[in-house]
């Protein structure tokens, strides 16, 4: 009996050691292949890792599992964002005119608190010279609102722009001095952009005086003070969200390209944009092209301003009263030649107040937890880490599949063109002298890359020639084994895929990692990455057999 | 050529421009030259009345805001004594933010006016853009609003546009 056991546990010592040969393995694969997934010299990755991002957000940012709107549905469950367009039209209703004079702000803001907003945020700078009156004004009715409960939130450059403020000494009716810093909270403006492409992706948490100031030192960008100011804890929301490290953290914006419904009233283009990803595959423009309507809901401030202007928001305002009751409203400026636009990944130019806009939607329907890279997470080993370990499954599945291929022996990669088809081919050309043909191919490679529409055809056109030629030359013995390997590439690529979708689905719900941080998971399962990188196996191989002969040879000695 | 041929070329030709001559419609009645307006009441009555004071010489000041029983304390409508810009009406009550304001002026957003009950013309379009242009030019550049999908009659086309300012060197309102 004993010597019964003694081959079974030898079989599985063995069986033990093989599966601890291949979890080795594949965590050298996956090792190199994070290694090369991340390798950006030059900074040359950041830009196409970037732009993939941009591609999700177009063909997918109005799915929900991706970015879940502030949908019709759900206005109720969620306070919506409004944006307030000021325009020199508007301007010129009260007889004003560019730059907007601090009295303007203090009648319109009179005008907005008739549609009892949530918070109102003015996305202006207001650092010139203003009569004192005007500035008494503008801060008699912010008290007001203040009273009413609405909170006011400042654009600043930092906090001691509201200075001038308090200068002018102000008084309420009962005689108590009025301060800037009691009606308005101050929020930075700053806006932060890609260094590769300077497109606005990434919306900071903070402003901080310096590179080295402690986290949630600096002043909090409008959005997040916003969502937090709305949050039962606001001073634990802050903390949370300004407790990133490094000084120019922010988190990565989420964009849909539909245009907000309600926009359609005054846009004369289609608020509809559907980007498809067959587009790209036929060589068209993949992103959408510079779309007029906006994707957060938009009211111009003529419209408030003049029934003349838009009378079709009801004969109670009611249309005005639905999408303005109980929302953010952002007060931004849309003026020729201002400058104050930003762009977007799916936006050559938007006025700048959408920049906030957006980030606080992102906010809202985030629940406070946006999408934020791992360059400022902390610890940024374990995020790598996790990296590392769905690289490791994936480099398992891979490895998987050559040892089943060897096992069955199927030798050849289903890809690969057999020895018929060559066969038969090589002599087709062999009738042209060798000149003829090289040129000939070159000419053709030429028209291809000069002729882009040219390339999926001609791709299309090689792929079936070349399974015609296998259906007809090749051996039907072959052609069954080819298959066979086909389906096994096939059946680890579904498993790959799945494994990516679960993968992506705990990166981005649980640890919160914008598209651009797992996207470069697809291109290990679906073009075969791995391949590439198994040279450092053969490597690894032979290392170790070195290893057990260095070792043999010390045991005899 | 004849003469007759010639005099029916060169009418054929001026036809167009003097076609581009004419005025475009007005797109609305235009509430300032309405006689005998009259404020009816609120639009939304819970809600209070923003008040302007000033005039359009000196510039508009925001004065407070009032429920409409303030406004008008026996519920009668308001004579509008002055208008600008058809949507500033001045109220027959210069007394509702306590004295020393001089005339109030209210926007016609939040009131009910006579002179829109008189008017009964369906306003079917609403012609706004954002400017996003980038381009390499001055600001005077026009760029007209034409609505595209929505239909547009003879008596409500879209408002004309403000004539555009002159180049000015103001620093950017932001960021």
């Amino acid at each position: 009996m004993g010597g019964g056991v003694r081959p079974a546990v030898a079989g599985g010592s063995a069986a033990r050691a093989g599966l601890l040969r291949a979890a080795l393995q594949s965590l050298l694969l996956a090792s190199v292949a994070l290694f090369f997934l991340n390798f950006n010299l030059l900074g040359t990755a950041s830009p196409s890792r970037r732009f993939s991002q941009d591609l999700v957000y177009a063909w997918f940012g109005d799915e929900a599992w991706l970015y879940p709107r502030v949908a019709s549905a759900e206005r109720s469950a969620r306070p919506r964002v409004l944006v307030v367009m000021v325009d020199e039209p508007a301007l010129a209703l009260r007889g004003a005119r560019w730059p907007v004079p601090v009295g303007f702000h203090a009648q319109f803001l009179a005008e907005l608190e008739v549609l009892r907003p949530r918070a109102i945020m003015l996305d202006f700078l207001l650092i010139d010279p203003a009569p004192q009156q005007d500035v008494c004004e503008l801060l008699t009715v912010g008290a007001r609102l203040r009273h009413e409960g609405v909170p006011l939130y400042l654009a600043v450059t930092r906090r001691e722009d509201l200075a001038p403020m308090d200068a002018a000494a102000c008084r309420d009716a009962s005689g108590a001095l009025l301060r800037g810093t009691q009606v308005f909270t101050p929020v930075s403006v700053q806006r932060q952009a890609d260094g590769s492409d300077f497109v606005s992706r990434r919306y900071p948490f903070e402003q901080r005086a310096d590179a080295g100031a402690a986290p949630g030192s600096g002043l909090p960008s409008a959005a997040v003070r916003m969502y937090c100011d709305s949050e039962h804890a606001p001073a634990a929301c802050l903390a949370r969200l300004t407790r990133v490290a490094a000084a120019d953290a922010g988190f990565e914006l989420a964009w849909s390209p539909q245009g907000d419904p309600f926009n359609q009233r005054w846009s004369h283009a289609s608020c509809i944009e559907t980007p498809s990803p067959l587009r790209a595959i036929l060589n068209q423009p993949a992103l959408p092209r510079e779309s007029p309507c906006p994707p957060v809901a938009t009211l111009f401030a003529g419209a408030l301003l003049s029934p003349e202007v838009d009378p079709a928001l009801g004969a109670g305002n009611e249309a005005l009263f639905d999408i303005a009751d109980g929302a953010f409203v952002l007060v931004g400026g849309n003026f020729r030649g201002s400058g104050d636009l930003v762009t977007t990944p799916l936006h050559t130019l938007l006025p700048g107040v959408y920049y906030h806009a957006v980030a606080l939607e992102n906010l809202l329907v985030f629940d406070g937890r946006p999408k934020v890279r791992k360059e400022f997470r902390t610890p940024k080993l374990a995020f790598v880490g996790y990296d590392l370990l769905v690289l490791w499954v994936l480099a398992a599945i891979f490895l998987s599949r050559q040892r089943w291929l060897l096992r069955a022996e199927l030798h050849r990669n289903p890809f690969e063109l057999s020895d018929a088809a060559r066969g038969w081919i090589a002599p087709l050309i062999a009738r042209y002298p060798t000149p003829l043909w090289i040129l000939a191919t070159a000419a053709l490679l030429l028209l291809l890359a000069a002729f882009r529409s040219l390339q999926l055809l001609a791709v299309a056109a090689a792929i079936a020639g070349l399974i015609v030629v296998e259906l007809r030359v090749a051996p039907s013995a072959e052609i069954r084994e080819r298959l066979r390997g086909l389906t096994m590439y096939l059946a680890a690529l579904a498993l790959s895929l799945a494994v990516i979708v679960l993968a992506t689905w705990v990166g981005y719900r649980w640890l919160r990692l914008p598209p651009g941080d797992w996207l470069g998971y697809f291109s290990f399962a679906a073009f075969g990455f791995f391949v590439a990188h198994t040279a450092i196996l053969e490597f690894g191989r032979r290392v170790e057999e070195l290893n057990l002969a260095r070792r043999g040879g010390g045991e005899s000695r | 050529m004849t003469r007759w041929l010639r005099s029916v070329l060169v009418t054929v030709a001026l036809v167009p421009g003097a076609w581009a001559d004419e005025p475009a419609p007005a797109a609305t009645a235009d509430t300032c030259l309405v006689l005998n307006n009259r404020i009816l009441g609120p639009r939304a009555p819970e809600r209070l009345l923003p008040l302007l004071s000033g005039d359009p010489t000196k510039g508009f000041h925001a004065a407070c805001a009032v429920p409409w029983n303030r406004l008008s304390p026996a519920n009668c409508p308001l004579p509008v004594t002055d208008c600008y810009r058809g949507s500033l009406l001045q109220v027959g009550n210069d007394a509702a933010c306590g004295r020393q304001t001089g005339p109030l002026w209210i926007n016609s957003r939040w009131v009910i006016t006579s002179a829109e009950l008189q008017d009964k013309r369906a306003h079917a379009v609403i012609c706004q853009q954002l400017e996003t242009g980038a381009w390499a030019g001055t600001r005077d550049l026009q760029l007209d609003c034409v609505p595209a999908k929505k239909e547009l009659s003879p008596e409500s086309a879209p408002p004309a546009r403000e004539t555009s300012q002159p180049a000015v060197t103001s620093p950017r309102p932001d960021h």
